[in-house]
């Protein structure tokens, strides 16, 4: 005899249900195995089933229903949908509105989906979710791919998420994709991409143009034989002394 | 020969003239034979010729000495346009400026929260938090622990305002942030950050980023 989907469904919301965990949403389960089976990639449904569930006491009921109609629209695009209920329960820890709550997950879902397109069918979870993270940070498709590519067949994540921290940090974001794919190609790249974004983070409180200092002087500690990354156009002030290593 | 001028009292001459230095040397005689005034007297002379002086236009006197005092000189410019330059360049301060500009650098990075993550082994990461102020409760919120402020409180370790908690976490990245006294809300300065999506910045970590 073989399970049908609410009973998979309902086997799963009683392994992971909890007292204080508030009312769980039950999907439809022909409406959950219409939606995910086109879209489905490697994850069995049942645990695409079990991504819906989120803890639906910290929203409103209007709240909650419109988020699980967005979680039901990315697994049918194929999105993991354990970024986008993170991303609403951490409006809910921040006591942030209800629309407010449902724009950004719904800014979410389209950042991941195009990520998505970026980064390519195989990426992970994390790998999307940093990808939506760059794109959002100003990168375009073509960067995010690019540095997914050196990446291969390793994760990339490490990479997008220092790409996006050195945006944050003021630094141009060509002159950053340039560090990035220059440092992701060695060996052991993972441990020098951090200690590319502590080193631009240290100096970048001193200004933009120190954050971009320490990336050049870092790129050319790192990468034997480098001449350094090209001067980017910028405004921004003169160092007014080394930064610090 | 002739002299050609005619003089009616005869040719004048360079020669001194003896009668004059007579006179003057009478003049003396009888200046010295008069006898010594009072001191008092002198005195009040002087201040009835000063207080005379003063009641009939002393104000054009002074008001030239004032003017004779004050009177714009050419080298007054020069001085000011002098001490304009070296008062804003300060040539002479140059490191001192410097020293003084990293301190208050340092005042303003000291002034933010910064902290540090660490991989303790066991599958423990260890994230500290060094606070600018005192704090009576520091609790890790994030995707690990459904961003719930109750379930990961952080103890406080020293009196250097650091605060630490050790969580179990699978390989994979984290998105996290720190809630002070349940209701400040803050990252580490030094962390990867995300992009703010509207609910505030976070920091990231990576567990187990292997190449």
């Amino acid at each position: 005899m073989t399970l049908t989907g609410a009973a998979w469904l309902l086997l799963a919301q009683l392994a992971s249900a909890s007292p204080a965990a508030g009312v769980m949403f039950a999907q439809s389960a022909t409406s959950s195995q219409q939606r995910m089976a086109p879209d489905d990639q490697a994850l069995p449904s049942a645990q695409q089933r079990q991504q819906i569930q989120f803890d639906a006491a910290r929203f409103d009921s209007v709240t909650a229903n419109t988020l699980r109609g967005l979680f039901e629209d990315a697994v049918e695009l194929g999105l993991p949908t354990r970024p986008l209920i993170n991303r609403a329960l951490e409006g809910s820890a921040r006591r942030m509105t209800g629309d407010r709550i449902v724009k950004v997950v719904r800014e979410l879902t389209a950042a991941l989906n195009e990520a998505k397109v970026a980064l390519g069918a195989g990426s992970t979870s994390d790998e999307l979710v940093a990808g939506a993270e760059a794109l959002r940070a100003g990168y375009d498709a073509r960067t995010v791919t690019a540095v997914r590519a050196t990446r291969t067949p390793g994760s990339a994540v490490t990479a997008l998420v220092v790409l996006t921290d050195l945006a944050r940090s003021g630094v141009p974001t060509g002159t950053a994709r340039e560090a990035v794919t220059s440092i992701a190609k060695l060996p052991r790249s993972d441990e020098a991409l951090l200690g590319l974004q502590m080193a631009v983070a240290k100096n970048a409180q001193r200004g933009p143009g120190m954050a971009l200092d320490a990336l050049n002087r870092y790129v050319r500690g790192t990468i034997p034989g480098s001449p350094g990354l090209s001067a980017p156009t910028t405004t921004d002030r003169k160092p007014v002394r080394p930064p610090d290593s | 020969m002739a002299d050609p001028i005619e003089f009616p009292f005869g040719r004048p001459t360079d020669e001194p003239d003896f009668s004059d230095a007579e006179v003057m040397t009478r003049l003396r005689a009888s200046y010295r034979a008069l006898p010594t005034p009072p001191l008092a007297q002198v005195q009040q002379c002087a201040a009835a010729v000063l207080a005379r002086a003063g009641a009939s236009g002393a104000a054009a006197p002074v008001s030239r000495s004032v003017g004779r005092t004050f009177r714009p000189q050419w080298w007054w410019g020069a001085a000011a346009a002098a001490t304009l330059v070296v008062g804003v360049m300060r040539p002479w301060r140059g490191e001192k400026t410097q020293h003084e500009a990293d301190s208050a650098f340092a005042a303003g990075a000291a002034a933010q929260p910064t902290g540090s993550t660490r991989d303790e082994g066991d599958g423990e990461i260890r994230f500290d938090l060094t606070l600018p102020s005192t704090a009576n409760a520091v609790a890790i919120v994030g995707d690990f622990n459904g961003w719930d402020e109750t379930k990961t409180p952080m103890a406080k370790r020293g009196r250097d305002g650091t605060w630490s908690v050790r969580v179990p976490l699978s390989p994979g990245r984290y998105t996290y942030a720190f809630v002070v006294d349940g209701r400040e809300w803050l990252v580490d300065a030094l962390a990867p950050q995300v992009p703010d999506a509207g609910f505030g910045p976070a920091n990231a970590v990576i567990v187990d980023g292997e190449d």
